[in-house]
């Protein structure tokens, strides 16, 4: 289970979260919610070590992990999908995987586990010497995806999936996130697309003013104007 | 692998530069070493700025630091050069090392600022701690001696630095294919990314920076050695041009281009070494023009007409593996770019 308690995050002198606690219990997918500048990815990126909070606590299977470097916190098991994808455009897409696997050593593993991304993601078996640069947009986003699961992480943080996906595809990464979380993932999901939240998490935490200002069950988001107009502004 | 493929073409120069002493006068004798040297310098500047994407301007202070070191060593504490050049390049590496530190803070524009002013300053204390570095005029060095080989210095050092430069290309060459040099890429390309999958961003550029001034190290004592003969004016800011010049004429992120931009670079130099005045516009002329017009340089010129010039940040075939069980496994997965 990843806890987050009374976690504090300031830029300077810009607090941009107050005090924010939720949990993403095991096996769960937990989404977060938030208008723009609501403080979504500050509490990925102080999820991942990116970011120091000021105060609070991140434990993950009882572990602390508020405060730790990166790559102690991809250690732990935590891993982070960033942002608009983040690949890297000048190296292949078999490079982009493997570099995934930074913090092991373990190279049967990292060979069995490059597989199994394959064979999960047959288009990239396909593209495995092009350059991730040169991919679409949704193929970039299994990179990104694929890349991430390289670090062989128990809870995977996803920052708006869909963001930027033909519409067409947005259902392909609904079925890849369902497919992920049936291997047993955790997963935080931070997203614009309520759509896309709602058909696969089962809890929604909406922030705003950097505090959690409304948490249920995310099936029932959709059918809730009151929360939609005040927090989601639809 | 094609003819004139990049590893033909390198072997050939190897096999050239082998035989130069052999045929040429002691003049382009000096001019072959200086190349080699410049080889050196260009590669260690290429993996930092081309492979690891930290825009530094220290290179030519890295290389004074060697010449110095290496110098100084002999003069001050009569060390023998055999053991002053190994420690220039130390203390060269160390530096290294440490200006890496605020690279972590500052990226981009402040970081080349703030390595122009590390640069300056290593210049100002070559000129001003007279008592140490004896100032403007800087300092004789002692000759090397290659006894008890049968050859002159001049020769004795060439094949020397030949040897070196070999070594080190080759290294080079392993290293940006290998976890660090796709680790230094990534970084390059996508900092957070990188940072967020657990690539530990201060020892990559830690280990760039150390690399890059090891290698200006090593090309310090070296030049130092074929000068006999070290001042400040030979590492200023006209020496940093060139060496951007040669990754930017050579093609950044490119080992093979590495060398031939230290070719192109000291062809020049020494082409208008009768017109001094014009050295530095025509280099200031040349990067504009290839940055312009042939951002890759003449790595990714090769790369598009010739075969054999793609440098893959991945070798062919697996990764070292250290586990024998696992490189007995049928070997599926090791197809690779």
């Amino acid at each position: 289970m990843l806890a987050i308690r009374h976690l504090k995050v300031a830029y300077g002198i810009t607090e941009v979260l107050r005090d924010v606690s939720f949990e993403v219990p095991q096996g769960r997918i937990v989404a977060l919610l938030g208008g723009n500048g609501s403080g979504k990815t500050t509490v990925l990126n102080t999820l991942t070590g990116l970011v120091k909070p000021v105060s609070g606590s991140i434990t993950f299977e009882g572990k602390e992990c508020a405060g730790l470097a990166p790559d102690a916190i991809v250690r732990a098991g935590i891993c982070q999908v960033p942002q608009g994808r983040e690949v890297w455009p000048g190296m292949t897409v078999h490079d982009n995987l493997e570099l995934g696997a930074a913090t092991r050593r373990d190279w049967p593993g990292i060979r069995s586990d490059l597989a199994e991304i394959y064979a999960m993601f047959p288009k990239l078996a396909d593209r495995k010497k092009r350059y991730a640069g040169s991919l679409s947009g949704g193929e970039q986003q299994m990179v990104a995806i694929g890349r991430a699961l390289m670090a062989r992480p128990r809870c995977l943080l996803m920052d708006e999936p869909s963001a930027g996906l033909a519409p067409a595809i947005v259902g392909d990464m609904v079925d890849t996130i369902l497919a992920l979380n049936r291997r047993g993932l955790t997963i935080l999901l931070v997203e614009q697309n309520i759509g896309v939240a709602a058909a696969v998490a089962e809890f929604a935490h909406i922030l705003q003013g950097g505090e959690i200002a409304f948490s249920g069950p995310a099936a029932g988001l959709v059918d809730n104007p009151a929360v939609l107009r005040s927090y989601l502004g639809r | 692998m094609a003819l004139f493929g990049r590893r033909n073409i390198l072997l050939a120069l190897l096999l050239l530069g082998a035989a130069a002493p052999f045929f040429v006068n002691s003049y382009q004798l000096f001019v072959a070493n200086l190349i080699v040297v410049f080889v050196l310098l260009s590669i260690g500047l290429n993996i930092l700025v081309g492979y690891a994407g930290q825009l530094a301007f220290a290179n030519a202070a890295m290389f004074g630091i060697g010449a110095y070191g290496t110098g100084l060593l002999q003069v001050h504490f009569g060390l023998p050069f055999w053991m002053a050049f190994p420690l220039g390049a130390v203390i060269a590496t160390s530096v290294g090392l440490a200006i890496s530190l605020p690279a972590l803070r500052v990226s981009g524009l402040y970081l080349a600022l703030s390595t122009l002013a590390f640069a300056e300053f290593t210049r100002w204390v070559f000129l001003h701690w007279e008592s140490v570095t004896f100032g403007a005029g800087g300092f004789k060095t002692p000759p090397v001696s290659f006894e008890p080989l049968p050859v002159s210095k001049p020769v004795g050092l060439y094949y020397l630095s030949l040897i070196l430069a070999t070594v080190l290309v080759v290294l080079a060459q392993n290293l940006v294919r290998s976890r660090i040099g796709r680790a230094f890429v990534a970084v390059r390309d996508g900092e957070v990314a990188a940072e967020s999958l657990g690539i530990d961003l201060l020892r990559y550029k830690a280990l760039a920076f150390g690399i890059s001034g090891f290698y200006a190290g090593i090309a310090g004592g070296l030049y130092s050695a074929m000068l006999n003969y070290v001042s400040p004016e030979g590492y200023d800011l006209f020496q940093m041009v060139l060496h951007k010049a040669m990754i930017v004429v050579g093609g950044i992120a490119s080992i093979g281009g590495s060398v031939l931009g230290a070719f192109a670079v000291v062809a020049l130099l020494e082409g208008l070494r009768e017109v001094k005045g014009v050295q530095e516009i025509a280099f200031g002329a040349i990067l504009v023009v290839f940055i312009l017009f042939m951002p890759g340089g003449i790595a990714a010129f090769l790369r598009r007409k010739v075969r054999g010039w793609d440098e893959p940040v991945h070798r062919a075939g697996p990764p070292p593996n250290p586990d024998p069980a696992a490189a007995a496994r049928p070997a599926s997965e090791a197809a690779r770019p």
